[in-house]
């Protein structure tokens, strides 16, 4: 089929593709791509080898990442529809303290227990969707509720202590299974978090791609009148939105606790920054209405090569704060370039 | 006219966007006590020029000069204390702030470095009643309607004692003695020596207030009349570089069976909205076919009533009937609405209509995303073929569907809004003020497209301030008073003037129409 349009007079159609504007709708994967190359450059090396570049670093650095990752998913379509969620910490402890409780006191089955926990995670989503939508209430405020009320639930579950969570199939113990969260696939090379966040972003990407949900997500983040007049179910659109990432931070959770043989009630705090960070370096607007998964993975990522880099050269962890945070600028700063329209 | 030394001398500016050209060496002059019209099809220069005048746009080539001294502003404050004010087309208010902070925004009067709210008060309410508004100047500007706000912005202009004020589409949203008051005072500023740089898209304005007239096609100066003399036809002809025929105006068809009839409908909103005006007894019928037209002032009811039928009014309880295609329907938001074959474009195409950022792709398909896949997912390339459908049917122009909407002229951007909802195959469109913005060009193949759908057996409900449009449009025109309709007219037999004074409610003889 050949384009039917008449170009407007004056206009070089390929001016808003040109070599910049490229650079720019990229900017999260390059610079992914420029952390990484100055990460090798100033590697430690041991017998000559770069240690950044071992195969065991590498998949550290995507497993260190993967919980933020998963999560970063769910916050991405948040952000999308103009909202924010700052609970994913909290109900990330909280569904990691779920998994301790049910899996070792409670006795309950390996699937019985992570689908509950899920459950709670989208129900904990949905309710805050509710709240912010039907009451209309700011997703700000909402959700800041949201992480003190998870916070709470997480320690009440948990009797204030963390649940450790030992292997075997007596009384007290955990089904085995539940412990390959801890473990790596494929001749013990790649990390199972690391596994399960490339799939939860790969199937993100491609339901982006082909649902009508995304194009309602898109819309009512852009312009939510306008998305409303157009028929756009823009309330439960947002619920669902909500719930998604109530559920992707239950997941998160689940595998926080796989990894750590423990439900915590005081991990996870600080982590929605974290989570937001990777969003925004990935080009995601807070406004809304604009912004890729798959420059949240790679946000995520460069957040991880930049701990991973730094951890190596044994930078003080209080100096690697100081970095993340001008990181973060930085990216912001480029995206002041993106062209508008 | 005096030809003494011109007030403002612009000469050779050219500015680019990347490589859009939108002035190329343009030459300008404003006298002193002249109102110097500009007129040019949306994106032909008008609004970059006159960005350049106040200061918006510093970064062009060319000599700007003021009383013979060239001037290099740095920003509109720099032009500001030049003496030059610009009455923005996008309304430039800050929506929680009061008409009078938003009149003294930026430079609010003090004493003993407190802020003086009284004196600004005083001086906002005085310049409200000299252009004839009765508004609380504490009022907050988002709680008015639209042509209200746009008499704030006009306010807001008149407050700074400018010696060169440019008015970009001031009468926009202004109802017929708005625009009388306006140019009231236009005259007075005119006789002070006030220069005036006055863009529209409204012949008749121009010809009752301009001194001069340039017109402006594909960022270059193409004409100069003399508004005493220049007929329709010669500037539509400059504007567009092509004759036309008649512009507005479609062929009767003859109209079938009933598609919407409304019946004396009342709605009583839960919340008391300042500056709404909810309608309080309007009947209307729509036939297949035919293009109705709702007439009235500003702050009738007539968005209101539109925006009822289509279920997105403020909540609360109707009263009357709506009978859509033969059954009761109680309106009940856009998607029901879209449903039953209703669809609706809002008044403010920017705010309501598109997502500007977003592509004509993105904003073409985005109300009929079920048409074009199979449970909930969607098939890019069908998408990709109906956008490309509707754009070559509506004539739209863009370099491709994958431009972001908000760079294309408003004509083109109307088009977008009406290329979505005809993807909905609706029955009855609801069309709020559908040319508001949009250059002459647009303005005929809209209606030239309206005109078609009726042919097709469509209903089409429509407002517009423009009364010679609506008179030339329509079959048939309801006019709304305070939030009823008050009088009904067949446009063969009725004029402007008619339809004016039931509006008015100026009990005239002639004004006799069927009630």
């Amino acid at each position: 089929m050949t384009a039917t349009l008449t170009p407007a007079p004056e206009r070089e159609s390929d001016s808003r593709r040109s070599p910049l504007a490229w650079l720019v709708r990229f900017q999260s994967v390059l610079g992914l791509v420029v952390v990484f190359v100055g990460a090798i450059l100033f590697s430690p090396t041991r017998d000559g080898e770069i240690i950044f570049l071992s195969g065991e670093n590498l998949t550290n650095i995507v497993r260190a990442v993967s919980e933020i990752g998963i999560i970063a998913v769910g916050m991405t379509l948040v952000i999308l529809v103009g909202g924010i969620d700052l609970s994913v910490g909290s109900v990330l402890s909280l569904a990691a303290v779920g998994s301790a409780v049910l899996l070792v006191e409670d006795q309950v089955p390996l699937v019985l227990a992570v689908v509950l926990v899920l459950a709670i995670g989208l129900g904990f989503g949905a309710l805050q969707g509710m709240a912010s939508t039907l009451l209309g209430i700011q997703a700000f405020i909402v959700t800041l509720a949201g992480l003190s009320i998870a916070r709470g639930l997480a320690r009440l579950w948990a009797g204030g202590q963390a649940v450790p969570i030992a292997y075997g199939s007596g009384r007290g113990e955990a089904p085995v299974a539940f412990s390959l969260l801890g473990e790596r696939t494929f001749n013990g090379i790649v990390p199972i978090p690391a596994l399960i966040f490339v799939a939860v972003a790969a199937g993100a990407m491609v339901f982006l791609r082909v649902s009508a949900f995304s194009r309602h997500v898109y819309a009512i983040g852009g312009n939510e009148k306008a998305a409303r007049l157009s028929g756009v179910p823009v309330t439960r659109v947002k619920i669902t939105v909500f719930a998604v990432c109530g559920l992707l931070a239950a997941l998160a959770g689940i595998v926080h606790a796989g990894q750590l043989n423990q439900g915590s009630p005081n991990d996870g705090i600080g982590d929605e920054l974290d989570v937001i960070a990777a969003v925004v370096i990935g080009g995601t607007a807070l406004s809304g209405g604009r912004g890729t998964v798959l420059g949240t993975v790679a946000g995520a990522l460069l957040l991880g090569v930049l701990n991973n880099i730094l951890g190596l050269n044994s930078v003080d962890s209080n100096v690697q704060l100081v970095i993340k945070g001008l990181v973060i600028v930085a990216a912001a700063a480029v995206q002041r370039f993106a062209p508008r329209t | 006219m005096t030809e003494g030394a011109p007030l403002v001398a612009m000469a050779g500016i050219v500015k680019r966007y990347g490589g859009v050209q939108a002035c190329r060496d343009i030459d300008l002059t404003v006298q002193p006590g002249e109102v110097h019209a500009l007129l040019g099809e949306n994106g032909a220069g008008k609004s970059t020029l006159m960005r350049i005048l106040s200061g918006d746009i510093t970064d062009h080539d060319g000599r700007v000069e003021v009383d013979g001294e060239q001037q290099r502003f740095s920003g509109p404050a720099d032009a500001r204390a030049a003496g030059i004010a610009m009455i923005h087309q996008e309304l430039d208010l800050v929506p929680a702030l009061s008409v009078t902070e938003n009149v003294f925004l930026g430079r609010e009067l003090r004493r003993g470095g407190r802020l003086d709210r009284r004196a600004m008060a005083q001086r906002t309410a005085a310049v409200l009643a000299r252009i004839g508004v009765a508004l609380d100047p504490a009022r907050p500007v988002e709680r008015l309607r639209t042509g209200e706000q746009q008499l704030v912005v006009i306010a807001k202009a008149l407050s700074v004692d400018a010696r060169i004020l440019i008015m970009d589409e001031p009468t926009s949203a202004l109802s017929t003695s708005e625009v009388d008051r306006l140019f009231g005072v236009t005259r007075e500023l005119r006789r002070d020596g006030v220069g005036i740089v006055y863009i529209s898209h409204r012949m008749d304005e121009i010809a009752r207030i301009a001194d001069r007239a340039t017109v402006l096609r594909n960022a270059e100066v193409v004409a100069t009349f003399d508004p005493r003399t220049m007929t329709t036809a010669q500037v539509v002809e400059a504007m567009i570089g092509r004759p036309v025929q008649q512009v507005f105006s479609t062929p009767d068809t003859s109209s079938g069976e009933e598609l919407l009839r409304v019946e004396d409908l009342a709605m009583r909103s839960r919340r008391l909205q300042p500056g709404r005006r909810d309608p309080d007894g309007i009947s209307v019928t729509v036939r297949a076919g035919e293009i109705v037209g709702l007439a009235g002032l500003l702050g009738s009811g007539r968005t209101e009533l539109l925006e009822t039928l289509y279920g997105v009014g403020s909540p609360g309880g109707t009263t009357g009937r709506v009978v859509l295609g033969g059954t009761a329907a109680t309106p009940h938001g856009a998607r029901q609405a879209l449903r039953r074959g209703i669809a609706f474009v809002p008044e403010d195409r920017r705010l309501a209509g598109l997502v500007l950022f977003h592509s004509v792709l993105a904003n073409t398909v985005i109300a009929s995303l079920g048409a074009l896949g199979r449970l909930g997912f969607v098939s890019a390339r069908r998408e990709w073929r109906a956008a490309q459908d509707s754009a070559a049917r509506l004539g739209i122009k863009a370099a491709a569907i994958s431009d972001a909407v908000g760079t294309l002229s408003g004509g083109n951007q109307q088009k977008v809004v009406l290329g979505r909802v005809l993807r909905t195959q609706p029955r009855v469109l609801l069309l709020d003020e559908p040319t508001r913005g949009v250059d002459v060009g647009a303005k005929a193949e809209i209606y030239q497209l309206l005109g078609e759908l009726a042919g097709q057996g469509l209903g089409v409900l429509l407002t517009s301030s423009e009364l010679p449009e609506l008179i030339g449009v329509c079959d048939r025109v309801v006019v709304l008073r305070d939030g009823r309709s008050v009088a009904e007219f067949d446009t063969e037999q009725a004029g402007e003037a008619d339809v004016l004074a039931a509006a008015m409610g100026e009990k005239l003889a002639a004004a006799g129409g069927p009630q």
